[in-house]
């Protein structure tokens, strides 16, 4: 379950998040919603490796392979002869296998991104409007509405404008 | 940190930059109407040209890569600058980045759809353009991969698609902004867009991994889109154009026009929206030195080709240049104007770089300039190839003049849809900066400081 405390500005939402640990909610527990991003430890720690630039890896020698074989592949399956010419010329080769690559990098950086946030999501969540204007969000997950409310006392202890909890 | 921005400082940046996006004014009608009338007349020019046949254009043998290439090439090196100068700006931390990039790379993706349409419309039967996809057609023959026009089909397809997200990318966090501010169509619309973003400080971290990723991408796709574009001369043997230093050179003058027309966009958008505390006359003065060093550049490049050709003296090269000193010379001296003297004297100073109206009107003859440079590539070489008894020369027709007066309104037709519909300018960036860049005492001063993350 998902308790959400929107605060008026930084400050408040860091004595938000030393209020909560001080309840007994772990950091992970916590993460902040804003629409500006604050680096990492000016709020919360996430401690996130990124691991999807080896998915875009991947995508990009899957474009080069589909790259190789549409021009390559092609030219071997329906051969045009041209004088002497090679049946599969290695310049346009190339220039379709490089493009193709880059093609399927960029997508997969996209897919991949999109993967890692785990966005779109599959069930309406905890959001607050007024987060885009600047207010900052304290987003916590706990694991029962004990622990819930114990959450949501912290969060107005520390000066939450609104507290909104997930409904069970 | 500055004083933690805090709520009223994100309202008021909101309210400033998204000001853009209130409903059109009856003036916004006029301008959309007025474009769309030039594009229809193109349109109709373009039905003329399908019903009656290619003999509608200016173009005939021995010439017949016209305005139609001319503009291809034109546009495509408008597209290049946008993505790739905001890129650079990104992966370089450049704190004045952050006003300009998305004027930048929303004018790369509108660019290289224009460009798009040239190859297609020089096509001849333009209907069978489906020619060009690859797939076994009925006598089971694929496209010839060795043709050029299937190399700039392909890399145009990665560049559209590749500069489409890398605007995406970017605007993400503003187009979930722009949801939670707006009713109706539009919130439902931005919300479709913003995929589900609440900005959590793990969507933070993927979105900056990627947004750095793609910008390391997309910088090589640029320079190989131009590079192509510039095979398809160089690989050939007309004299003018069997040049290795052709990539490079269309890359720089690709630049060159880029940014020019960033410089352009910069001035017209921060007049228009009054966005002059955002777009302030600092980032006029840094992209106008970019210019500057582009133009140097371009200028080096283009007296390194022309010394190589006067020096070795080959006839049918030196006939080509010397057919166009004589029947072009005017477009050769406005070309040297335009792209090098007026940018190199002008931006030396200051001054000039901190005016915006002289500002606009060199970044405007850059261009002017850039379109007469691939007039001139393409036109003399075509005219005086290596058989003398098939020489000749080549105007445009109304055709193609109206073709390209749609293109340029077409282009800010785009444009002004978009900027009434997303967001011009990064919200999240700028106030990003703001957040970030404030005054720290040191000695007895107060010096302007920014954080920075390693």
């Amino acid at each position: 379950m998902e308790i959400l405390g929107v605060f008026e500005s930084l400050e408040g939402a860091m004595s938000g998040v030393k209020r909560l640990q001080a309840a007994g909610i772990e950091e992970r527990a916590i993460t902040s919603l804003s629409s500006v991003p604050y680096p990492e430890g000016v709020l919360v720690t996430t401690g996130y490796r990124p691991r999807f630039h080896w998915f875009v890896l991947a995508c990009g020698a899957a474009g080069a392979a589909a790259g190789f074989l549409l021009a390559a592949g092609t030219a071997w399956i329906y051969p045009l002869q041209t004088g002497d010419k090679a049946i599969v010329a290695l310049f346009p080769v190339g220039i379709i296998t490089y493009e193709l690559m880059m093609l399927f990098a960029l997508v997969g950086t996209i897919i991949g991104m999109f993967t890692a946030m785990h966005l779109p999501p599959a069930r309406r969540r905890l959001y607050d409007d007024e987060i885009a204007e600047g207010r900052i969000g304290l987003l916590v997950t706990v694991p029962s509405a004990a622990a819930g409310a114990g959450a949501a006392a912290a969060l107005r202890d520390a000066g939450a404008l609104r507290v909104l909890e997930e409904e069970p | 940190m500055s004083e933690a921005l805090d709520s009223r400082d994100g309202r008021r940046i909101n309210n400033e930059l998204l000001a853009q996006m209130a409903p059109p004014t009856w003036r916004w009608y006029l301008l959309a109407f007025g474009l769309g009338v030039v594009v229809a007349f193109g349109l109709y020019a373009f039905t003329v040209q399908v019903t009656s046949g290619m003999y509608v254009t200016g173009l005939d043998r021995p010439v017949m890569w016209g305005f139609y290439i001319i503009n291809f090439v034109f546009w495509v090196g408008l597209s290049h600058s946008g993505t790739m100068v905001s890129a650079i700006l990104r992966l370089t931390y450049a704190g004045w980045r952050r006003p300009i990039l998305r004027a930048a790379e929303a004018m790369t993706v509108f660019t290289i759809t224009v460009a798009g349409l040239f190859p297609l419309i020089h096509l001849g039967r333009n209907w069978v353009f489906y020619y060009l996809i690859p797939y076994p057609n009925q006598r089971q023959l694929w496209p010839n991969f060795r043709s050029a026009l299937l190399w700039d089909m392909t890399a145009i397809t990665t560049y559209i698609i590749g500069s489409s997200l890398f605007l995406y990318l970017g605007m993400l966090p503003d187009l979930a902004i722009a949801r939670d501010r707006a009713r109706g169509w539009r919130r439902r619309l931005y919300a479709l867009l913003a995929m589900g973003w609440r900005g959590t400080a793990l969507e933070w971290q993927i979105f900056k991994k990627a947004s750095t990723l793609m910008a390391v991408l997309i910088i090589p796709v640029a320079v190989s889109v131009h590079s192509i574009v510039a095979w398809d001369f160089a690989v050939t043997i007309v004299p003018g154009w069997h040049s290795t230093i052709f990539p490079p050179y269309f890359v720089v003058g690709a630049i060159l026009s880029g940014v020019a027309a960033v410089v352009t966009l910069m001035i017209i958008l921060r007049r228009v929206f009054h966005l002059r505390d955002y777009l302030s006359l600092v980032h006029l003065d840094n992209m106008a030195k970019l210019l500057l060093v582009i133009s140097l550049l371009w200028s080096y490049f283009y007296f390194a080709e022309v010394f190589t050709t006067w020096y070795g003296h080959q006839p049918i090269e030196w006939e080509v240049f010397g057919y166009s000193a004589a029947h072009f010379a005017p477009l050769l001296l406005l070309m040297l104007f335009c792209n090098s003297l007026l940018p190199i004297v002008g931006l030396s100073f200051r001054r000039v770089r901190r005016s915006p109206a002289v500002l606009l009107v060199i970044s405007l003859l850059v261009n002017v300039g850039m379109f007469t440079e691939r007039f001139l590539i393409i036109v003399p070489s075509l005219s005086h190839k290596n058989i003398p008894y098939a020489w000749g020369s080549y105007s445009p027709s109304w055709v193609e003049v109206s073709i390209t007066a749609a293109a340029f309104a077409l282009f800010a037709l785009l444009y002004t849809l978009f900027a009434k519909l997303f967001p011009l300018v990064a919200v999240s960036d700028v106030r990003e900066g703001v957040m970030l860049e404030g005054e720290r005492s040191f000695g007895r001063a107060r010096l302007a400081s920014r954080i920075e993350e390693d």
